[in-house]
């Protein structure tokens, strides 16, 4: 048995020294600052730099749900980030790219993804998280690492209350998203009983409850509020206890996963009459193609789809061609996809320093700020300017009904 | 030991079902009016996608058992158990690389329609009992009474109650074990597409991970009513369904919380009746 103990203890060292080996990947110079041809930011930059040698690739991370029912979400956003990376990747010979990873849209995926992107020195920044409750859990990650992140979904108000310096987003909050629905439902829609339903996510939560408090606010009478279980396939019997309360109309906070199966299920459990307002996360041809017919005359708020612009024509064109599908059908963030990877490539662009040894150093500090301070920013979406809290977006969602199986805005 | 791997049984049946559906959706019959195989031959299409969904399932249960449990029958307790979790672990997997993660809904003939059904009025509001809900409770029921019989009075259902009560002995007497094993394996595999194939019917969803939650809830159920009672799993099923469903309603609490309410019951059962609502039954009191 000592022979086995020894063979034990040999491999267990051999293990803890291959771990501590320095990697030939790009490494953090800031122990290296008296190195010929390191710039002097680097030694200053309270996160060092990120240096890259020729041939090294410049990586954008992103945490979005790649699989599973909402997959469809990370899947477009992150083509629209590929589509920035092929128009504006490129800086003194070194490339650019967009790294998304699997994070399920849970905090525990969130932050799993950003402990990896936090290990990888090439990651200089992260155009996510997609879905607000990784975001929340990935945050601190990234705010010990000195990574900046851009997102172009995650729209939980809380997130830039916490006073991070590093999250920015370029999406309205849901303090602006919910508020309007509720405005919608009273007076465009003339309904004077809600019903307000979410997935108990943080993002669906929220929102139900903005919704719920405007509504109240502006006269109306909430009937019930319920949370669902997630990933569910019958929720008939939460939708009966919903319609015994005589709604006349249900406010759903939460992703299509579920919002297709309560819409499914309203026509029998009595709730046909009840207009269906969903969210965001509602939104898109998953939802046109489980709910069918069912799916007639639900409404949703979702961001603003972009004016009409020669960019945009540009990037409908490439994102056509290279998935098949036209921009904006599978989710309403494509374009802000785009939007947060090109403008994290344009403040990487505007710091990088090109050391004289032909290295390209990013210092990661600078690019923190770089991304706060982001102003006039011009993209396909909008016009740019993150403020001190990190919110850059002012436009107000847009609401969007389902007629004849398709998305059209609503009157 | 307990297979885990039993709702993954379930989610290939399911799986069957969505594809035989999803054929009969795309051959069409007539073209003025447009007439699929499904809504022309309603029933046909139903027994066919049964008869896809329980042969998959059957040869699915009979391959688990040949290929991870057999090697293991003569381990300690814990290693079966454990091959059984890492065999569902396996076959989710498996599931979501060959038929990806998405979703998939399943398209029942019209007459079935999700959502159809008898309209009755009670206390003043309609309520709807749906055609697909009480299909499926019917074949369970039909089902139930045909495997009951096979247990009870067949001399195969003989041979499993016997190599289920004591293995060496039934072997001396003269049962071949590992066939009977075998057959178990294979009609608790069609039973388990019976149901994938229902459950695609009456809730529609079909998904890799589809097979979890309800091979929990069949064990649950199991217990609830006795290990080694066919009545009493069936029981234990209804009674589950009803305190999931009317439990929150009822206690006046969160719907998230109906799990909770139901794993509490079992606790409780479990303290106060260890063996069951209607105790357990192996084979000790028929022959």
């Amino acid at each position: 048995m000592k022979a086995t103990k020894l063979l034990v203890v040999m491999i267990v060292f051999t293990l803890l020294f291959t771990a501590c080996q320095t990697s030939t990947a790009p490494t953090d110079s800031s122990t290296d600052a008296a190195v010929e041809g390191t710039p002097e930011v680097c030694a200053t930059d309270a996160f060092g730099c990120a240096v890259f040698e020729a041939g090294d690739v410049v990586k954008i991370g992103m945490g979005a749900p790649m699989t599973g029912g909402d997959a469809s979400y990370g899947i477009d956003i992150s083509q629209g980030g590929m589509i920035a990376v092929q128009d504006f990747g490129e800086l003194n010979g070194f490339k650019f790219t967009l790294v998304a990873e699997d994070d399920g849209g849970t905090a525990e995926g969130g932050a799993a993804v950003a402990n990896k992107f936090a290990s990888d020195p090439a990651v200089v920044a992260v155009a996510g998280h997609i879905y607000s409750g990784a975001t929340s859990a990935a945050i601190p990650v990234y705010e010990k690492a000195g990574i900046p992140l851009l997102s172009p979904s995650a729209s939980l108000p809380a997130l830039t209350t916490l006073g991070s310096a590093v999250f920015n987003r370029i999406v309205f909050t849901d303090a602006r998203q919910g508020p309007p629905a509720a405005e919608y439902l009273f007076n465009k829609l003339g309904k004077r009983k809600l019903a307000a339903l979410h997935d108990g996510s943080d993002y669906g939560k929220g929102l139900a409850e903005a919704v719920a408090a405007r509504f109240v606010e502006l006269g109306g009478e909430v009937v019930i509020t319920e949370a669902i279980t997630k990933g569910e396939t019958d929720y008939t019997p939460i939708l009966s206890a919903v319609a015994a309360k005589g709604p006349d109309a249900l406010y759903f906070g939460g992703y299509t996963a579920e919002g297709a199966v309560v819409v499914n299920q309203m026509k029998q459990t009595g709730l046909e009459d009840v207009v269906f307002f969903g969210c965001d996360g509602t939104y898109g041809a998953d939802f046109l193609a489980r709910t069918g017919a069912n799916g007639e005359n639900a409404f949703a708020t979702i961001a603003p789809i972009p004016e009409e612009s020669a960019e945009k024509a540009a990037f409908d064109a490439a994102y056509l061609e290279q998935f098949g599908k036209e921009a904006g059908s599978l989710s309403p963030y494509t374009w802000n996809g785009y939007d947060s990877t090109a403008g994290l490539i344009s403040a990487v662009k505007s710091i990088a320093v090109l050391g004289t040894d032909g290295n390209l150093y990013i210092p990661r500090g600078a690019l923190v700020t770089a991304v706060r301070t982001l102003t006039d920013y011009k993209g396909v979406g909008g016009t740019y300017t993150c403020d001190a809290t990190g919110e850059c977006n002012t436009l107000p969602p847009m609401f969007v009904v389902v007629k004849d199986g398709a998305w059209v805005p609503a009157d | 030991m307990i297979n885990f791997a039993h709702g993954e049984v379930m989610m290939l049946g399911a799986y069957s079902g969505f594809f035989v559906f999803e054929a009969f959706k795309a051959i069409k019959v007539s073209t003025e009016p447009v007439l699929t195989f499904s809504n022309a031959y309603p029933v046909l299409a139903v027994l066919i996608a049964f008869l896809v969904g329980m042969t998959v399932s059957a040869l699915a249960g009979y391959s688990l058992e040949r290929i991870a449990y057999r090697p293991l029958r003569k381990a300690p307790r814990l290693v079966p158990l454990i091959g059984a979790i890492g065999a569902s672990i396996f076959l989710q997997n498996a599931a979501q690389l060959l038929f990806s993660p998405q979703l998939r809904d399943v398209t029942n003939p019209e007459i079935l329609a999700r959502g159809t059904g008898w309209s009755i009025m009670v206390n003043g509001s309609k309520v709807i009992l749906p055609y697909t809900g009480v299909f499926t409770f019917v074949l369970s029921l039909i089902l139930l009474a045909g495997l009951y019989l096979v247990v009870q009075k067949t001399r195969l259902g003989r041979s499993m109650r016997a190599v289920a009560l004591d293995k060496k002995t039934a072997s001396l007497m003269g049962i071949d074990v590992d066939k009977t094993i075998s057959l178990t394996f294979l009609i608790s595999g069609a039973l388990a597409g019976a149901a994938g194939v229902m459950w695609g019917i009456h809730n529609g969803l079909v998904y890799y991970f589809v097979g979890f939650i309800p091979g929990i809830k069949a064990f649950t159920a199991a217990v609830l009513g006795g290990i080694g009672n066919l009545p009493g799993a069936m029981l234990g099923g209804l009674f589950l369904g009803l305190i999931e469903s009317l439990g929150p309603a009822a206690l006046g609490i969160d719907f998230q919380l109906k799990d909770v309410i139901a794993f509490a019951l079992l606790i409780i059962v479990l303290i106060f009746r260890p063996s069951g609502l209607l105790g357990e039954r192996l084979a000790e009191e028929k022959l």
